[in-house]
Parts: structure tokens; sequence; C-alpha cells
């Protein structure tokens, strides 16, 4: 039986922000190609856990990617959708050498700080390395209902390509009000991504919480 | 088992996923989505999707004959889906026009405009809209999909750049996508998003912005958008497919409406909404039009206009230009029914135009609202995801000059009791 890696979550909070796609395709590797939301308008998310389980004990996590064209297969389930973290922050030294070791993911080498503070319907994730800020995001609540949905994590290590089917279970409220913000700041963190050319107000708000997030084994690919 | 194969294997359900789901996918086959997708439609179906393209068996009249996909009994239902804005496509001058047509030239037009297949009802056509839209010249194309698509392209080349409003129509993109140009979205009707990304870039830029928007019946504010656009040198295109022989004194369209149509520099429209017909066409000066002519590609490789349709096109633009009495009758129903969709309580969102959009705000119940009006005598078609943003699922109505006050009336009540049942709206 295929081991299977599970991750408890209080909050899993995300915003999606179109962003060139030429900015896209300079942060992925050539074998993946980019969702365009619209011509010329790729998807830029960024998503902060509160991690409440793992191996590795608590822990918070953001994780930057880019959306991509998820890989279909005749016979397997239809994932929801793609993505491919090209840079993720973890709270503690644990987190990251057990994700960099299990998963291949791309990391910010220090400690990050995330911080994550309710106000009314608002949640907003507060990132800063070395007390320096790096990118505080905001987004609203709508309506909840339980989903378990299922999504690929792409990675490239070196020359080799790795795939992830992730199934993400909880709470869910997801809508596109944009009542949504997002500040990113002139950090080495976000070195590439254009600034300017990220859109403020994501076109999606995406919140889950109390939630598990299950990682099947990792799956080497031929595409490298 | 395995955590990602929870449902059976292949299976997908239908409340996880929607069209958007079925777009983007990688592998070894371009076969490889279709039974994913053919699963969920399946489920889809009977689930609210057989509400689309339900055959219709009368003329697209305030009363129409459909047939039910789900039960196949056909129907009779009040129309609120249809264009035909003016009621002017089965009245007797526009049949007989087409019928005398079809007599003199037979069906189809058998050539491109620019070979065999430019007659004289198209030439008439063309002067006939370039004179209603007071311009010098205009030109015709198989539709208003193909206008946008073979203007934009016949002008924009790679290295220029186009801006698009975020809820431009489809074509606009694909026009923008054709002429090779980079293309930027500012957010919906908003100058200030328009100007910022203006700001950043040098070169040829044409601004593109539709009269009233297809989803939410909301009017471009254009006097802020010119104001935006001539200060940093960028060209306008407004597409008035839904404001042509609509809005302003002459129904010239938004253009007119707020006294711009000389600042606005290319003016297209379509003869498939407030005509009920189909075509589109793009006014200017004649020198535009010998330069569309020479590169808008998606005319010159089309058949023309089937002569017939293009005989009855020229009749109901003859009825637009001597009846003004059916714009005003128009304006009186559409402020009717927002009246009394504000007495019940029914969010239209920011719609001020003849497109009405009945905001549901619940993906999850749309379909089942849109069922229980069809079952109630109304046709209505809903919208939601992705042709529209997530839970801003909407019941689409088009009123028309030829409703009655009492049609109009018997669907407020229906919509309305519909809605009150769900909960989406107040007692």
């Amino acid at each position: 039986m295929p081991e299977l890696t599970r991750y408890g979550f209080r909050d899993a909070i995300s915003g999606f922000f179109e962003f060139p796609t030429e900015n896209a395709k300079r942060i992925l590797p050539a074998h993946l190609e980019p969702a365009e939301l619209h011509h010329g308008s790729s998807i830029f998310s960024m998503t902060a856990f509160d991690f409440t389980q793992s191996m590795v004990g608590p822990y918070g996590e953001v994780v930057m990617s880019v959306i991509v064209s998820p890989l279909v297969k005749p016979g397997e389930r239809l994932p929801k959708a793609a993505f491919y973290p090209y840079l993720v922050g973890t709270t503690t030294k644990a987190a990251r050498d057990h994700a960099i070791e299990r998963w291949h993911l791309p990391h910010w080498m220090e400690d990050v700080a995330i911080g994550f503070a309710r106000e009314g319907t608002q949640v907003t994730a507060n990132v800063a390395v070395g007390g320096a800020p790096v990118a505080d995001l905001t987004i609203s609540d709508y309506s909840w209902s339980p989903v378990a949905h299922l999504y690929q994590s792409f990675m490239k290590d070196g020359d080799r390509a790795y795939l992830a089917k992730i199934l993400m279970e909880g709470g869910q409220s997801e809508h596109e009000e944009e009542t949504g913000h997002l500040q990113l700041y002139d950090h080495p963190f976000n070195k590439d991504l254009v600034l300017s050319e990220v859109s403020e107000i994501p076109f999606r708000e995406l919140w889950m919480r109390d939630g598990m997030q299950t990682f099947d084994p990792l799956i080497q690919l031929e595409t490298a | 088992m395995e955590a990602a194969n929870k449902k059976p294997a292949g299976k997908t359900t239908f409340s996880d996923y929607d069209y958007s789901n079925f777009y983007y996918g990688a592998g070894d086959d371009p076969l490889n989505l279709l039974r994913p997708f053919k699963e969920w439609y399946e489920e889809a179906l009977p689930n609210g999707y057989y509400l689309y393209s339900e055959p219709v068996y009368s003329a697209p009249g305030t009363r129409i004959r459909v047939k039910n996909k789900k039960t196949g009994e056909v129907q009779d239902l009040l129309n609120l889906a249809s264009y035909n804005y003016l009621g002017i496509s089965y009245r007797d001058e526009v049949k007989k026009a087409a019928i005398e047509a079809t007599e003199k030239y037979g069906l189809g037009a058998s050539g491109s405009p620019i070979l065999s297949g430019t007659f004289d009802v198209h030439t008439q056509l063309a002067e006939a809209i370039a004179s209603f839209k007071d311009k010098e010249a205009a030109i015709l194309f198989p539709t208003g999909y193909s206008a946008n698509v073979g203007f934009i392209s016949s002008l924009m080349r790679a290295g220029d750049t186009i801006f698009c409003d975020q809820y431009s129509h489809a074509s606009i993109v694909d026009g923008a996508i054709l002429a090779k140009s980079k293309t930027v979205f500012f957010r919906h009707n908003n100058p200030m998003d328009l100007e910022r990304k203006l700001n950043r870039v040098r070169g040829k830029k044409l601004v593109v912005v539709e009269g009233v928007y297809s989803m939410d019946g909301d009017v471009c504010v254009l006097p802020e958008i010119v104001e935006v656009a001539k200060r940093h040198g960028a060209r306008i295109l407004i597409d008035e497919a839904h404001s042509t022989f609509l809005f302003g004194p002459n129904g010239r369209g938004v253009a007119e409406h707020f006294g711009l149509d000389d600042q606005v520099d290319f003016h297209l429209g379509t003869f498939s909404k407030s005509l009920g017909g189909q075509g589109g066409f793009v006014c200017g000066t004649q020198e535009l039009v010998d330069y569309v002519n020479a590169f808008g590609r998606s005319r010159f490789f089309s058949c023309n206009l089937a002569p017939p349709l293009t005989a009855g096109l020229l009749a109901g633009l003859r009825i637009v230009e001597e009846e003004p009495q059916l714009r005003a009758r128009l304006w009186s129903n559409v402020a009717y029914l927002r009246r009394r969709f504000a007495e019940e309580g029914i969010d239209i969102g920011k719609s001020t135009s003849q497109v009405m959009p009945v905001l549901v705000h619940n993906d999850a119940k749309v379909f089942a609202i849109a069922e229980k009006v069809q079952d109630r005598g109304l046709f209505l078609q809903p919208v939601t995801y992705p042709a529209v943003p997530k839970h801003k699922s909407r019941l689409r109505i088009s009123v028309s000059a030829a409703h009655s006050e009492a049609e109009l009336e018997t669907a407020v009540g229906v919509i309305a009791g519909v809605l009150r049942e769900e909960g989406i709206c107040r007692s």
C-alpha cells in the first residue's frame, strides 16, 4: 500500500492573481505550460498554511505558485487544478528539511514568519523574513461547504521533474468578489515576479479551514 | 487505497467540476479530456445543463415554442431569452423582403465578399448602415464575432498593445490573439486602471470597450474612457453589439448617447441583436473601410452574408429609421421591469439597459431555479461560472419592445415567486 503523507491545517488561504504570461513562462520549467485566465494573462497564486499536525510538528508555510496545465491520463481522476510551486517558505527548519527531502520543493532557506490575523469575515496572512515584510495577503469568506478536491503539484529539482497528487479536504469558501488584496514587497523573496505587473486584487479567493492535506507518493516524470 | 483516487478511477462528480476544468490538460493524447468531460457532462445534463440549446420551434417572438430536452415536450413559453430587442426579425416587411430576395438570388452568396460574393443588397446594406451611423462608410462581416476578430486583427500587429475590459466579449479577445498583439486587460469599466496600464506602454495602442456589456447589462463609462485613452494617444474601438439601434437620440449607440460619436475612432455593431438577424459591421472613414476590406481575414475568407438575410436586414433597418417609437417602447419596458424588480427585491446588479441579469448569487441553486422558471412558463437561460465569476450566476433577461406590460408582469411574478421559494430574495 502506498505511503500517504498527511498534514492537518487550521487555515489555508489562497489568493489568485493575474500576471503576465511572459513572467509565468520565465518561472516555469520547459515542460510546463501556464494556464491563462485571459490571453496573455496567467495566474500567480499565494497560499499560506497554518499547519497544526504533521510529521514535523506544527508550522507555517507560504507557497508561491504558478497555475499550470494538469497532467491528464486515461482512467485517472481529473484534478481540479495543477500548480507549480516555485518558492516555499516555512517557519521551521524541520519543515523545510522535510519538504525538500520528500517533495523536492524549492525553499527560501531561512525561517519565515507567518502571522494570521482574522477580522470579521477577513483573514490576513503577513509574511516576513528577518523582520522585513515579504507579502501581506488578505482574503474574505463567502459561504462554506465541505470539499475533497484533488490537485496536482509539479516540482523540478535539478534535471529531475516530479508530480505529487494532493487531496485537499475540509471546509472551503471560494469566491470571485474581488474583495481581497495582496501587497508584495520589494524583497529578494519576490525576485521572480515583476511586482508592478502582478494584480493587487485577487480574481479568486479560496479559504479552507480545519482541513487535511494528503499527498500521494511522489511520481518522477519522464519529461525532465 | 491511494488518497487521490478515493473516488472511482476516472470518475468525475458533477458538482466538483465545471467547464473550466476540462480546458487544460497536458499529456500525450489530445483526446484525454474527452472521457472525463463526457462523464461529467452526462451528469451535468439532467442537473440543468439540458436547459442550454433547447430546440426552438417558432419565431423568437415574445411567445416561443421550445422543446424541453428533459421531457421531450414542446412547450409554449413566454420568451425573455432572445435578443430581438426591437421585435423586428419576424415583422411582415422583413419576411417579405427576405422571401423576395430568396426568389431573386436563391439561398446564399456563393462567394467571398472580395471575389464573387458581393451583391447589390450587400452594397445597399453597407451604405444604409453607414448613413444610419452618420459615417462615411461601412464594411459588413458574416457575424458580430467575425467583425471583432477581423477588424482588430486587420489593424493591430505583433508589438502593438490592445487594452481590453476584463469582461470583453470573446470575439474581442480572439481578435487580439489573432493580431498577435500584447493584450492588457483593465478592470471592468475602470478608467483609473486603464490609465495605470496605459502609462507603461509605448507604441501603437488600441482601447476596446463595449457600449453595453452583454452579461451585466451595464453601460460603458465612455466619457472617462475616451478622456484617458486620448490623453495616452490610444485609438478607441467601441463594440455596440447590444447598443446600436437602441441608445442615443437617433439610435446610433452609446457613443451617440454620450455625444462622443466623433471622439471614438472605430464603431462596430451587429445585426443579430436589435434587428434579430445576423451579421456584423464596422463604420468609419472610406480609407479605413478600404484597408479593412484588404486585411480583414475573417471576412474575406468567409462567404458573404446570404442575400435573403441581407435584404431582410435592409428592411429591418428601414423599420428602425421609420419607427423611433420602437426605441421608446423598449425603454418604457426596461423602466417598467427595473421598477418592478426593485419592488420585488430582485437584484439586477448594475444593469441600466435592456440586458438584465437576475442575480442568484448561488452557483449551486441556479440550475434548479432556471428549471422551475421554465416549468412555470418562462424561457430564460441560466448563466454560471465560467461565463461569469463564481457566485455571480444569474438568469439573463433580454427585454424587447415587443413585450407587453402584461407579459413583463407575468415574468416578474414567476421570477419573484421562484426566487422567494429558493430564499434568494425577500418575501
